[in-house]
């Protein structure tokens, strides 16, 4: 089996549409600014493009996420990051329809809305990257270039904050 | 919380069994899971891929044009604009000096150039010149009729669309209508260029052009400074040309029937009454006038 290279633009491709939409899960994370997030996600494809030939495939993923996070540092207008729920989302207790549990379920996701965009950023990335995109601590060290200590502590952090602010509310 | 370390492994789904019922004992367990289960279901934008793709793709076919487009240009704009705004206020606050007189009908005005020269605009007329640059270059653009009175200089420059006059120091009227160019010299020489020609203009003499053809260098009485003193004279000028100075001098609109516009005229109308005007011009032509508000018309003398 040939090893897969970013010079060769099947394998870019293949790169490039296995990380896309995740990427852009990752801006949006981080900034509700959509146009200009998309616009640097794609220059971060396109310096990697450039480069190719100095950067392996095993790293490119990594390589990809710290250029998008140098890019996004100055150019994205840090305004408050604000979520929504995906549409026809389930409850926890798919059972129970009672209209005052849903009442409560809904006054929940409220709060915990609220909770998570008030989470500072760094906080704010780690948390939806491991509960939006299912990412593993070691795999979220990876991606942003810092230790798996630094990523459990950035969990606990959020996590603290968020049960304070539900439990107070 | 001592479960913590219990928590964030659970989190990485990597929790064993005995330690997540341990987990499950605590009464803030159901809150947790609430957290955990409706934080995933937060809503991420949907990327097109291949629609991205392809955008990337002709991007990569620019890509030392885009690299510098993308940098920053939205603040570039803005930077750019605050600017111009900039110099745009700038010019015209320092730069912009020219100055301009005009008048109405039946308006003259007497004011003095940055030198002291003295102008004396005819109505219906417009003068403009550059204030700051007056020092080196006396040049000023004339529409209509004036009576300049120079002082000794450098040379001074009276443009107009039909013809130039230049002079050193001097009294002169420069008379600009429509197809009628006039150039009478009071005082001193004065130097008119007419398209290729150029004629030097000694004291009581007059230059005419009409409809584009030179009438030639002819005498005038010096003492006779007409509209200045509130009359117009004319020697030997189509009626046309007389009833568009008519209109001039007084706020009326003036028609003709079955007259010869080009029939020569020489006397002078007054410019304060408009029916001993009209006697002036008409009576010599045999001609007669009605007015009716402001319209006045012209026609045959009926045998």
């Amino acid at each position: 089996m040939t090893k897969k290279s970013l010079c060769n633009e099947e394998d870019f491709n293949e790169f490039y549409r296995s990380n896309i939409q995740f990427v852009t899960n990752f801006s949006s994370y981080k900034s509700n600014d959509k146009d200009t997030a998309l616009d640097l996600i794609q220059e971060a494809f396109l310096r990697m493009w450039e480069k190719c030939s100095e950067i392996s495939y095993e790293k490119a993923k990594s390589y990809l996420f710290t250029s998008v996070n140098n890019l996004f540092l100055n150019k994205l207008k840090h305004e408050k990051v604000v979520l929504n729920y995906a549409k026809n989302s389930p409850y926890i207790d798919i059972n129970n329809q009672s209209p005052e549990y849903l009442l409560e379920e809904e006054e929940f996701k409220d709060k915990l809305k609220n909770a998570i965009e008030n989470l500072t950023e760094a906080e704010r990335e780690v948390f939806l990257l491991n509960r939006i995109d299912g990412k593993k601590y070691r795999e979220i060290a990876e991606l942003l270039n810092i230790s798996q200590k630094a990523v459990e502590k950035r969990m606990s952090s959020a996590l603290k904050k968020l049960r304070t602010k539900i439990e107070l509310l | 919380m001592k479960d913590e370390k219990y928590i964030l492994k659970w989190l990485n789904g990597e929790i064993p069994d005995e330690e997540l019922s341990l987990l499950k004992q605590d009464k803030s367990f159901k809150n947790l899971e609430k957290i955990a289960h409706y934080s995933s279901q937060i809503e991420t934008p949907k990327v097109d891929i291949e629609k991205a793709l392809k955008e990337f793709g002709l991007k990569k076919t620019t890509v030392k044009k885009s690299k510098v487009i993308s940098f920053n240009y939205k603040s570039v704009y803005k930077y750019a604009a605050a600017v111009i705004v900039l110099l745009v206020s700038s010019y015209f606050l320092f730069f912009n000096n020219s100055a301009s007189f005009s008048t109405q009908y039946a308006e003259t005005k007497t004011f003095n150039l940055p030198d002291n020269s003295e102008v004396i605009l005819n109505a219906n007329s417009n003068i403009s010149f550059n204030k700051k640059k007056w020092e080196d270059n006396r040049n000023l653009q004339l529409d209509g009729e004036a009576y300049f009175k120079v002082k000794k200089g450098k040379s001074f420059t009276v443009n107009t669309s039909l013809g130039k006059v230049t002079v050193l120091g001097t009294q002169f009227n420069v008379k600009k209508r429509k197809n009628f160019f006039e150039v009478k010299t009071f005082e001193g020489l004065v130097s008119v260029q007419y398209k290729n020609t150029l004629v030097k203009l000694a004291k009581g003499k007059v230059f005419k052009v009409i409809n584009d053809t030179i009438q030639g260098v002819t005498t005038f009485n010096i003492n006779d400074k007409y509209w200045l003193q509130n009359e117009s004279n004319f020697k030997s000028i189509p009626l046309k040309f007389v009833i568009d100075d008519l209109q001039n001098q007084y706020d009326y609109t003036v028609s003709t029937k079955n007259i010869n516009l080009d029939q020569l005229y020489t006397g002078g109308f007054t410019h304060t009454d408009i029916n001993i005007a009209l006697q002036a011009i008409t009576i010599p032509l045999q001609l007669s006038y009605t007015i009716e508000g402001k319209n006045i018309t012209i026609y045959k003398n009926d045998k």
